[in-house]
């Protein structure tokens, strides 16, 4: 509700004042845009309170316009949300933007944009984005989608001037397992508070990402 | 009682039961294998189905080492109840035929003749264990591959490969240890009853009310924790994200101690009865 409030002021102000798109995210999206395809190798760190999982390695193939490829030799469970380092689905169709204003993040000023798209193809309803204006890069991500819910991005680079990010955090929601009785363990005790209060659970995965090789 | 162990060695090898007993379990493995192969794939939909929304998998969990956990779910019933009839076997068979009698009247010692029975029995026991565990890896491999084992146990545990054979290959040792506990019970109850047919019936009995009470609640936390059938799944703690490395030690270090507990009194028992 809070949300949809929020997206309808923004939408009037937006009407009212036939806004501009932020000038500075537009700097950031043409140093995003001249990254036509890349691979990295990825680490990933699951942490899901249900869900027990090593340290995955897998090799990741982008290539603007197309679906991320993920590859492995192990079994891997990667989030449908949040691998979107280039911020290709955002940046898709036609939005509008909304400057917040600036705020401190970790000792460094960032400027705040919410962006909206406004087709309805659009699968992201609206997005708060934290820019780092002096290297032209975005720092963190608070992206609300129509159906898959909401997961945040915090991003990390290793010098000033990388366009894409060596280590990921990203924050979202999982529905906790429904697991019939019959395929629970022998020792497995059924705590129905427990369960409920599990309804809904914060996963997080640490994704580090090394060997890339950026193709513009 | 070197030469009374590798008599009854001889007496195993020898006798066609045996070699029912291991084709046997090969057919309990291979019939497992079958459902778990579609088992596993349902498993995997039901443990996943709920995890499908928020990620996408790549690599597949329908490997060798999700075959063999099932194969270990499923194998802790029926080998025991096999094992208990080949190992009941080697003491009544020898009062069905009367060379028991005919042993006794030498310079036998007793106490050494139904030692090596139990030795015996032991050794059967892990034979067939290694057996199945060299069989089903073999099968289980060379038919699904090797991949990341997914088990439920409170939280959903992903092991790797090499860490997955590790672990199926501790449960098997653990499993080993419940085996020769069953093992030791047959030769101990062939010992009182002595006919071959109501020794299997009392061993399958002993194996069905163990199995009931394995998910009892005793209400007592020493009972819950200690009393045999309690002990008899403890290689399910291979399968926890931590292993309890201390409870797997205590658990079968006291079901070891109760197969002593039962070889004694298997031993003092016909000691004192009257072979004639």
């Amino acid at each position: 509700m809070k949300k949809l409030l929020v997206m309808g002021l923004l939408l009037l102000s937006y009407a009212g004042r036939a806004q501009e798109v932020d000038a500075d995210l537009m700097k950031v999206k043409k140093r995003l845009d001249t990254v036509q395809q890349f691979t990295a190798t990825v680490v990933l760190d699951l942490d899901v309170p249900f869900i027990r999982m090593p340290t995955k390695t897998a090799q990741m193939h982008y290539e603007k316009g197309k679906q991320t490829r993920f590859s492995s030799e192990d079994f891997v469970m990667l989030p449908k949300r949040g691998l979107d380092f280039s911020f290709d689905e955002l940046f898709k169709y036609p939005f509008i933007t909304v400057d917040r204003g600036t705020e401190m993040r970790n000792g460094q000023s960032l400027k705040i944009v919410n962006v909206i798209p406004t087709d309805k193809r659009a699968e992201l309803a609206l997005a708060t984005l934290y820019l780092d204006v002096k290297n032209r890069r975005i720092m963190q991500s608070e992206i609300n989608t129509r159906k898959e819910g909401s997961y945040t991005l915090s991003m990390h680079y290793t010098k000033p001037n990388d366009i894409l990010p060596d280590y990921v955090e990203a924050t979202f929601a999982v529905e906790r397992l429904k697991i019939p009785f019959n395929f629970m363990g022998k020792d497995t005790k059924i705590d129905r508070q427990q369960m409920k209060a599990q309804d809904k659970k914060t996963g997080v995965i640490k994704i580090r990402i090394k060997e890339y090789r950026i193709y513009e | 009682m070197k030469t009374l162990v590798w008599a009854e060695v001889v007496k195993l090898a020898k006798q066609s039961k045996t070699y029912y007993a291991l084709g046997a379990v090969f057919l309990i493995e291979c019939l497992i294998f079958i459902t778990a192969y579609y088992q596993g794939s349902t498993i995997l939909d039901v443990l996943l189905d709920s995890l499908k929304q928020s990620f996408y998998f790549e690599g597949t969990l329908l490997n060798g080492n999700l075959i063999l956990y099932i194969v270990l779910n499923g194998l802790w019933f029926n080998v025991p109840l096999i094992i208990m009839i080949i190992t009941s076997g080697i003491l009544t068979d020898e009062y069905k035929d009367g060379t028991i009698q005919t042993t006794l009247l030498q310079a036998v010692n007793k106490g050494s003749f139904i030692g090596a029975k139990y030795i015996v029995a032991v050794g059967f026991t892990l034979f067939i264990i290694t057996f199945m565990l060299l069989s089903s890896s073999a099968l289980a491999y060379s038919i699904f591959g090797k991949g990341d084992l997914v088990v439920y146990l409170q939280t959903l545990n992903f092991f790797p490969a090499a860490d997955a054979f590790r672990r199926i290959c501790w449960a098997f040792a653990s499993g080993a240890v419940a085996m020769l506990f069953y093992s030791v019970v047959s030769v101990t109850l062939a010992v009182w009853i002595k006919e071959a047919a109501k020794t299997w019936i009392a061993a399958a009995l002993f194996l069905i009310i163990t199995n009931l009470l394995l998910k009892l609640d005793l209400g007592i936390t020493i009972a819950n924790h200690f009393f045999f059938p309690k002990l008899m799944d403890t290689w399910q703690a291979f399968f926890y994200n931590e292993i309890d490395w201390s409870s797997v030690w205590i658990n079968n270090a006291v079901l070891l101690g109760y197969g002593v507990l039962l070889t004694s009194i298997g031993v003092w028992a016909f000691r004192k009865q009257d072979i004639g």
